[in-house]
Order: structure tokens, then C-alpha cells, then sequence
């Protein structure tokens, strides 16, 4: 009985995990994923079978997000016993076409928390690509799933997975002329969410640190726009400067020691980066015109930013000091709100040319150009950790916005579910 | 050429009831009790708007904007107890964070230039609401606010 409420809610949780699976592409790698196991016998092992088919269950709705890796539903007939776990049948799956093979476990333990241990197999070779364990609690088995998730996407892929990470975003509620913006912030899966401002002031751009456990954004909380840093963890909070200068679009540094912002001084907005926990800004623009945006590279040797010292926006990229500048983009139409991708390959940022606004990516040396999104109200793309997917706003026909994933390879942007409306959303790297 | 808009305006504080210079200001015509909504009307009609206009994507005062900022200079030397706050706003169908620095540009350049026509510094301050603020704002918009016990006022938009 419990453990047909446990299957239940899994299913639930797997049916509001977003919304439907990306378009698997032709060179999508098909993995078997058969119900994961337990060593546990009796009641216990009931128990601990449903759990396990919870996470099997978690894991599949977490692949079928992806464009990559196409997961063959689980299906009960297919159940394995424990010494299978490390030692699978890989005749049977590769006669079903399978590439890619993920087992598992679940064990309940005395002090009631779960040890749930996950493998990722080459199935052609019948060689094991890796393996991962945890002890949770059975609240955290969401979490453990999409960390054997991620495992698997990693294995396969060789990118870093993006299922254990989280997005920020600014949830907006109210009539068009007087919008009630907080910052927000959730598990990817869209479970765990949470408000981290309460609605009193305006307030912008959240930008997750790497690993999710700082937050910097802009509020008009002193009457002009500037940048705040939370601490997620003890919800403390501080202005990245002192003083009254406007400040706005910040971005952590790849390893988090520092943030890049714009600062205005008079007429002119130029780039500016200090330490995440204060200190001396230094100065990295100094051209006339607004230049912000600015985003590291993830080796943190260069900075990619937008500039319309020519007229228009168009990208630059610079080292970390600010020397070097160098334009990237010379097209017709405006560039704008670049994001370097977490592996350095691609530069993500917003077309726009009249009142039409799109996604599109870039190569940092200024070839490839690619527009992904058809508009005509897109903006503020944010990269997924795997490289391969990435977040953006959308305004519907009526003015509301909306939070939506596009995959690289082609496919059409799908609408995440939110509580309400959201604009700015940002996506942090994989969390440890 | 699309006009966006642009702000400017006025703005008078609660705190200004306390002024010596202010309470003498009565305007017996308007039936208003509040000095503020006083101050503000007369500002409005005496300056010819609390708005001025920018061209989509440019921060360069236009002629017509230009004619609006000296009526208000004109007002604001001749009412040094006033304070106002030029708010600046951003196209709406830019990027969300050019949008909030071109509004900062807009609404230094008029603050420049109400300065160049001898109106005090201390008098003017500004900042800029990006795209936050859609559509164009009506003069019920401007908020009276003080900040840091100073009477301030806003010039708006």
C-alpha cells in the first residue's frame, strides 16, 4: 500500500517535471533502462523496489529532456536481480538496439535514510562507462536520480549533465503598469521552488554563481537600479558596492571569486569587475557609449560583451584585464546580452533588428552565427552546464512573459512550467 | 519618428511643508490641499510638460526637448526649494539591460543640461527605469519619495 503511494507520487512528480520531451534527434543514442533493483527482501524490500522504480521513473523523465540520449521506457518484465546490477545481460539489449545500459539500486538502511547506487554501461562493448552512490534521505532521491542522470549524459555525451542544477528567474505577477517582480528560483526539474525577494521593490536579472549557492542581481530598492549578492544558504544579503552609482547585469566569474558588472558614470556605462565579497571595482571599458553585458569565458581568460560604441550593438570579446578588445559581430541587425557557454565553444546572445528579437549562438572568433528562435519576442539566453541547451525569455502576443528551453539542434523551444509569469531566467552549473 | 518617452518632471516632498519659502506659497485658484500636487501642476504648466522625447535608440536631446528642459531650468532657479528626480526610460523593445542604461543616459543628459542652465546639482538627480515602466507614462505617474530626509521631487517619465 505505501509503496503504491510512493509509485504514485512518482508518477505525479515525473508528469509536472516540465514540460514535453525534446524532440529526440536521429543520432539520439537509445539506452536501456530497465527498473532499477534492491538487495532488500520482505516488506522492507517492497518498499524499497518502489523507490527504485521511483528514481528508475525520475531518471527516464530527465533523458527525455534531452535532445541526445533516448531512454527505452522502463518496463517491469525487464526487473533484474542485484548481483545483475554489476552484471548485466548485454546480448539481451543489444538485440533491442540499445547503446547505452543504466542499473541500479536502492537499499534501505537502518538509520532510514536510502543508499542508492547507479552504472552506466556501453552495452556494444559490454564495458562499464562509470559509476556513481549516494546515501540520502528519501526526500533526496530526486536528487540522487538526477545525479545517476547526469552520469549517464555525461558518459554518453561527454558533457556534463544539467539535471541536479538549478535556474533563477524574476516571477512577475500584477496588471502590465504596476508588475510585482521577485526573484525566484528552482530546481531545472522545476521542483523546489522558492521566492528569494519579496516583491516590495523592482528587481532584475538574477545570475546564479557556478555551483547555485550565491545569487547577485539588480534592485531599485535604493531608488536607482544596483546590484545585490544573497547568500542562498543563510539567505544574508548585501549591495556589491556601497554608495549610489547605478549598477546592473552582473555575472559571477567561473570560479565564483568575482563579478563583472556595468556601472554608470554620467553619460557613459562602462565594465567593471571586484571581488564577489567587495572590494576595489576595477575598470575594464573605457570607450564612450553603453558597453555591458560582459560574461567570462569558462577558462576566465577572456570576456565576452556587447557595445554600441559603433552605432548599434554589436560583441566584443576582451581579455581579463580589458585589453585586447576586439568586435565579433558586424551584421545589419543589433547584438546583445552574450553568454559564453560553460565549454567555451559558443557564445550565446539576442538578435534584434526593428522590434523583432531572437536567440542565436556564435563562435567566440566570430564565425558560425545561428539563429535559433524564430521571435519575435525572444531575449536573454543563459546556458544549460552541458553546453547544449539554454533558457530565454519569451513574450507572448498579450505581453506576458514566459521561461523557455531550446536545444542546439534545432528543435522547437519548449515552455517550462512556472508558478507565474517569468522573464530573466539564469541556469547555474552543476551543483556539487 | 516614433517618440518614446522620456521623463521629466516634477516633484515636491511631504517634507517641503515644513520649508519656510514653501508654506508662503499659496495658490488660492486650485482647490488643492496638498503643496505638492500645487507645485507640480505649476510646474507642468509653466515648463510646457514633465515629458521629453527621444528618438528610438538615441540619448541626444532633440530640439523640441531641449525647449521643454530650459522652461523647466526657468521654473526650477526660480523655486530652489524644489527638488526633482529625472527618471529615464529605455525603448521597450530592447534588451533588458541596454534598455536600463540607455534610460541612465537619457535622464543624465537632461540632468546635464538643466546643470548647464545654471540649475544647482543638488537640485537634480536622476536614474532610470530601462524598459520596467511600459508604455507612456502619464504625468499621474510621478512619485513624490524622500530619500535620505532631503526633499525630493521627481521629474519623470
Amino acid at each position: 500500500m505505501s509503496a503504491s503511494r510512493v509509485l504514485l507520487s512518482a508518477l505525479v512528480a515525473a508528469s509536472i517535471a516540465g514540460a514535453a520531451g525534446a524532440q529526440p534527434s536521429p543520432s539520439a543514442t537509445v539506452i536501456a533502462l530497465p527498473p532499477m533493483t534492491s538487495p532488500d527482501s520482505g516488506t522492507k524490500g517492497n518498499e524499497s523496489l518502489a523507490y527504485a522504480w521511483q528514481a528508475t521513473q525520475l531518471i527516464e523523465t530527465d533523458l527525455r529532456q534531452t535532445a541526445e540520449l533516448m531512454p527505452l521506457s522502463p518496463d517491469r518484465k525487464d526487473y533484474y536481480s542485484f548481483p545483475e546490477v554489476t552484471a548485466p545481460s548485454f546480448s539481451k539489449w543489444r538485440e533491442r538496439g540499445a547503446k547505452g545500459l543504466i542499473t541500479g539500486f536502492v537499499q534501505q538502511r537502518p538509520d532510514g535514510r536510502l543508499t542508492v547506487g547507479c552504472y552506466v554501461y556501453d552495452v556494444d562493448k559490454g564495458r562499464e562507462l562509470g559509476r556513481i552512490g549516494f546515501v540520502a534521505a528519501p526526500g533526496d532521491l530526486r536528487r540522487a536520480a538526477h545525479k545517476c542522470s547526469g552520469l549517464a549524459y555525461k558518459a554518453i555525451t561527454g558533457s556534463p549533465g544539467m539535471f541536479d542544477t538549478r535556474i533563477a528567474y524574476v516571477a512577475e505577477t500584477g496588471a502590465p503598469e504596476a508588475r510585482v517582480k521577485r526573484i525566484a528560483i528552482m530546481d531545472s526539474d522545476g521542483f523546489d521552488h522558492s521566492y528569494v525577494t519579496a516583491g516590495e521593490t523592482t528587481v532584475l536579472t538574477p545570475r546564479l554563481s557556478p555551483k547555485g549557492g550565491r545569487l547577485a542581481y539588480v534592485s531599485f530598492q535604493g531608488g536607482v537600479p544596483q546590484v545585490r549578492v544573497v547568500d542562498l544558504g543563510s539567505s544574508s544579503q548585501r549591495p556589491l558596492l556601497p554608495g549610489n552609482a547605478m549598477t546592473f547585469a552582473p555575472r559571477f566569474s567561473p570560479d565564483g571569486s568575482k563579478i563583472i558588472f556595468s556601472m554608470m558614470l554620467g553619460t557613459n556605462s562602462d565594465i567593471y569587475v571586484v571581488g564577489a565579497n567587495g572590494g576595489m571595482p576595477q575598470r575594464l571599458t573605457t570607450a564612450p557609449g553603453i558597453d555591458t553585458d560582459a560574461s567570462f569565458s569558462p577558462d576566465g581568460s577572456k570576456i565576452v560583451f556587447e557595445s554600441d560604441r559603433s552605432g548599434t550593438q554589436q560583441l566584443y570579446v576582451m581579455n581579463a584585464d580589458g585589453s585586447n578588445e576586439r568586435r565579433i559581430t558586424f551584421g545589419t541587425a543589433a547584438y546583445s546580452s552574450p553568454e559564453w557557454s560553460p565549454d567555451g565553444n559558443l557564445i550565446a546572445f539576442t538578435w534584434r533588428f526593428g522590434d523583432t528579437r531572437r536567440v542565436g549562438i556564435i563562435n567566440p572568433d566570430g564565425t558560425g552565427e545561428k539563429i535559433l528562435t524564430g521571435g519575435p519576442t525572444d531575449e536573454g539566453p543563459s546556458w544549460a552546464a552541458s553546453s547544449r541547451e539554454l533558457v530565454f525569455q519569451r513574450t507572448d502576443p498579450t505581453g506576458r512573459p514566459g521561461i523557455y528551453r531550446v536545444s542546439l539542434d534545432g528543435s522547437q523551444p519548449r515552455k517550462m512550467t512556472i508558478p507565474q509569469d517569468g522573464s530573466d531566467p539564469n541556469w547555474s552549473g552543476a551543483m556539487d | 519618428m516614433r517618440k518614446i518617452l522620456l521623463f521629466a518632471a516634477i516633484l515636491a516632498s511631504p517634507a517641503l511643508a515644513q520649508l519656510p519659502g514653501l508654506r508662503q506659497r499659496q495658490v488660492p485658484a486650485v482647490p488643492v490641499a496638498n503643496p505638492i500636487e500645487v507645485l507640480r501642476a505649476d510646474f507642468a504648466a509653466q515648463s510646457g510638460g514633465t515629458m521629453v522625447y527621444f528618438i528610438p535608440g538615441s540619448a541626444t536631446l532633440t530640439q523640441q526637448a531641449r525647449t521643454i528642459l530650459a522652461a523647466q531650468a526657468m521654473w526650477l532657479r526660480q523655486h530652489p526649494e524644489v527638488a526633482v528626480r529625472i527618471e529615464g526610460h529605455g525603448d521597450p523593445t530592447d534588451t533588458r539591460d541596454h534598455a536600463l542604461a540607455l534610460g541612465a543616459e537619457r535622464a543624465a543628459e537632461a540632468r546635464d543640461y538643466l546643470i548647464l542652465l545654471a540649475v544647482p546639482a543638488a537640485q537634480v538627480s536622476a536614474m532610470t527605469w530601462g524598459k520596467e515602466r511600459p508604455g507612456p507614462p502619464s504625468a499621474t505617474t510621478t512619485l513624490v519619495e524622500i530619500s535620505g530626509g532631503a526633499p525630493l521631487v521627481g521629474t519623470a517619465g
